[in-house]
């Protein structure tokens, strides 16, 4: 080999080494050194992770004769004989002189791929109708076997630490939500301990209405505990995806009005006005949906007291879109991408009980019913929550 | 004088538990939602002792923490919400006299209250000499002052009482349960976290090299101790 063959060779290397994509980087490998060493198509054969038979993982028609890389039949039986014998392997027609027959008649030749001292997979090289391969060829043909090798290596240990960095990151938001639930659970913990320790004092007397307001706060806190509690449940399958949802046709607008109706008589000072056009029922989990609704309304109550709230639904399309608009104060726009985060509660905002979980679990549903939701909010305006289902999340 | 606490903490329930029960111990109490607002109030009246939480808005307890600690040895009692480790010793490194993991219950947290503002008591007078000497560090035990060389040290009450245990000493081994019963009380004697950073601060403020002390020596497994100077 003369010194400019080595600088060439040198130069792909380098370019080797720092591609992304083993493919590719073959690619260039096996172009570059065709010129040394002639064959008409290559292929890379590795061992299938859950069936343990070989299967075709890279292949290329370089030369005459066949042509897609698909068609790597041609070497299979080969292949599976350089594998089970795990040595390099040679295999040329015996011929019967027709020269018609002759490309296709094949000249094989093989290798096994270790790493490390596993046996992965088996390269094999074909040429249709000859020659034989020399010595040097084979030298060659070795040598991008070699390559071949540490290619896939690379990419088995780059697949190794993508997996391992998921598992970290998974890890993480795992540290993160139990060192979230405990905080979330210690805080009404934390009042009904200490109220209920301050009627408990023996050094003191407290009048009857503190007495009563303590309680209330008691109580509040036990129930912020329960529902808390029950969230994190729903909020785990949702997750987890094991929660069933049952899907039928349902009509949102009847839908929407049972639920203002079920929360009005709770909450009488909530004004309520529609905005329906004309619908179609869409499939959906009707209990799941009115859940959502429930959400929001509960939200509006507290975040947007004193204020109407215009609920609208409208065909935009094949989408039906609903919309819950408050004229209440606005969320700084900071805040809004985070709304729908597991825990998120817009800081500051300490004077209303909540979990945190309300508008994850929303999300979380809609997503199951394959549409969308949002939020649109301008401080001293009001907030719109906006949601957008398909009439049919199975189509 | 009726002391006046000031309570720092983003969650009103916590501000209206707490009030409720400084008053009936005859307190005064001042509030202050976040980090900034309680600087702000610190800096607006006279204050004797600041109850802080630690996650709030804006700037958080271990901030205030610090920032006070940068000109004021007021008693502070850091109320912090995780029970871990971490948090509770970053609040007395950062300069904390105590502190109170949430949930607690009510006599707890008048108990810690009354045990800090004793603390912030000036010890009473011994009789003795007016000063104190060990090698560079000079105590002036009618000021409550204390310097190293030339340069006056400010210490916070606990950490002035710590060092007090060790004059008041000389030569003598005090054992961890020793220490925290004089300076803290009787119910602390356990806590021993409480007093390795508060001998850590201490030796920060009065060793030239903090690792290799003078003036309050460990005996591995005994306790501390202020060697005698020898002549």
């Amino acid at each position: 080999m003369d010194s400019a063959t080595l600088l060439a060779l040198q130069d792909i290397f380098r370019q080797i080494r720092v591609m992304q994509d083993w493919k590719a980087a073959l690619d260039l490998l096996f172009i570059t050194l065709r010129g040394e060493f002639v064959y008409d198509n290559v292929a890379v054969y590795l061992v299938a992770p859950k069936t343990d038979g070989l299967e075709v993982a890279y292949a290329r028609a370089v030369g005459r004769g066949k042509t897609a890389e698909a068609d790597a039949a041609w070497g299979e039986s080969f292949a599976n004989e350089v594998f089970a014998r795990e040595k390099m392997m040679v295999e040329e027609p015996v011929s019967n002189g027709r020269e018609a027959d002759r490309l296709l008649q094949e000249y094989l030749l093989g290798f096994p791929l270790h790493i490390g001292s596993k046996l992965e997979g088996v390269i094999v090289f074909v040429r249709f109708g000859g020659p034989q391969y020399t010595e040097s060829h084979i030298k060659l043909a070795s040598l991008q076997a070699y390559w071949t090798t540490a290619l896939i290596e690379r990419k088995a240990l780059q697949e190794a630490r993508n997996e391992l960095d998921s598992v970290q990151r998974q890890m993480r938001l795992q540290d993160d939500f139990v060192s979230t639930i405990s905080h979330e659970l210690r805080t009404p913990l934390g009042f009904i301990k200490g109220y209920s320790t301050s009627l408990l004092r023996q050094d003191t007397s407290w009048d009857e209405g503190t007495q009563r307001e303590f309680l209330t706060i008691i109580d509040e806190e036990a129930d912020r505990l329960t529902k808390l509690i029950e969230d994190m449940l729903e909020s785990a399958r949702l997750q987890s995806k094991t929660l069933q949802f049952k899907f039928s046709l349902v009509r949102l607008d009847a839908l929407v009005r049972d639920v203002a109706q079920r929360v009005t008589t709770l909450h009488p000072q909530l004004k309520v006005s529609f905005d329906i056009g004309s619908l179609q029922p869409i499939r959906g989990d009707g209990i799941r949906l009115s859940q959502v609704f429930e959400n929001l309304f509960s939200n509006a109550l507290k975040y947007a007291p004193g204020s109407e709230l215009t609920i609208g639904m409208h065909m935009t399309g094949q989408v039906l879109r609903v919309t819950f608009a408050d004229r209440g104060e606005g969320i700084h726009e900071d805040f809004l991408p985070f709304l729908f985060e597991r825990f998120y509660r817009v800081p500051g905002d300490r004077t209303e009980t909540g979990t945190g979980l309300g508008l994850y679990i929303c999300k979380q549903i809609i997503l199951a019913h394959h549409g969308k939701i949002w939020v649109e909010s301008v401080l001293g305006r009001g907030t719109t929550f906006i949601i957008e289902l398909p009439p049919d999340p199975a189509a | 004088m009726a002391k006046r606490v000031l309570i720092v903490d983003d969650e009103p329930r916590y501000l209206r538990l707490l009030e409720a029960n400084l008053r009936t111990e005859g307190y005064e109490v001042t509030t202050a939602q976040d980090g900034v607002q309680a600087l702000e109030v610190f800096s607006a009246q006279p204050i004797d002792l600041v109850l802080l939480d630690v996650m709030m808005p804006r700037l958080d307890g271990f901030g205030v923490c610090q920032r006070l600690r940068e000109f004021s040895n007021v008693p502070i009692v850091i109320l912090t919400a995780r029970g871990e480790e971490q948090d509770r010793v970053r609040g007395l490194d950062l300069g904390a006299d105590d502190y109170l993991v949430k949930p607690f219950s009510a006599t707890e947290l008048l108990a810690r209250v009354r045990a800090v503002l004793r603390r912030a008591q000036p010890p009473p007078e011994t009789g003795q000499a007016r000063f104190f000497t060990h090698d560079n560090l000079k105590i002036d035990f009618a000021r409550a002052e204390v310097w190293v060389g030339e340069e006056p040290v400010s210490l916070s009450a606990t950490e002035y009482r710590l060092l007090l245990q060790f004059a008041h000493n000389i030569g003598k081994i005090l054992t961890s349960e020793d220490l925290l019963t004089s300076v803290w009380g009787a119910e602390y004697k356990n806590d021993k976290e409480i007093l390795w950073v508060s001998i850590a601060r201490l030796r920060q403020k009065l060793e030239e090299d903090a690792h290799n002390p003078r003036h309050i020596v460990t005996r591995s497994g005994l306790g501390y101790l202020m060697p005698p100077i020898e002549a």
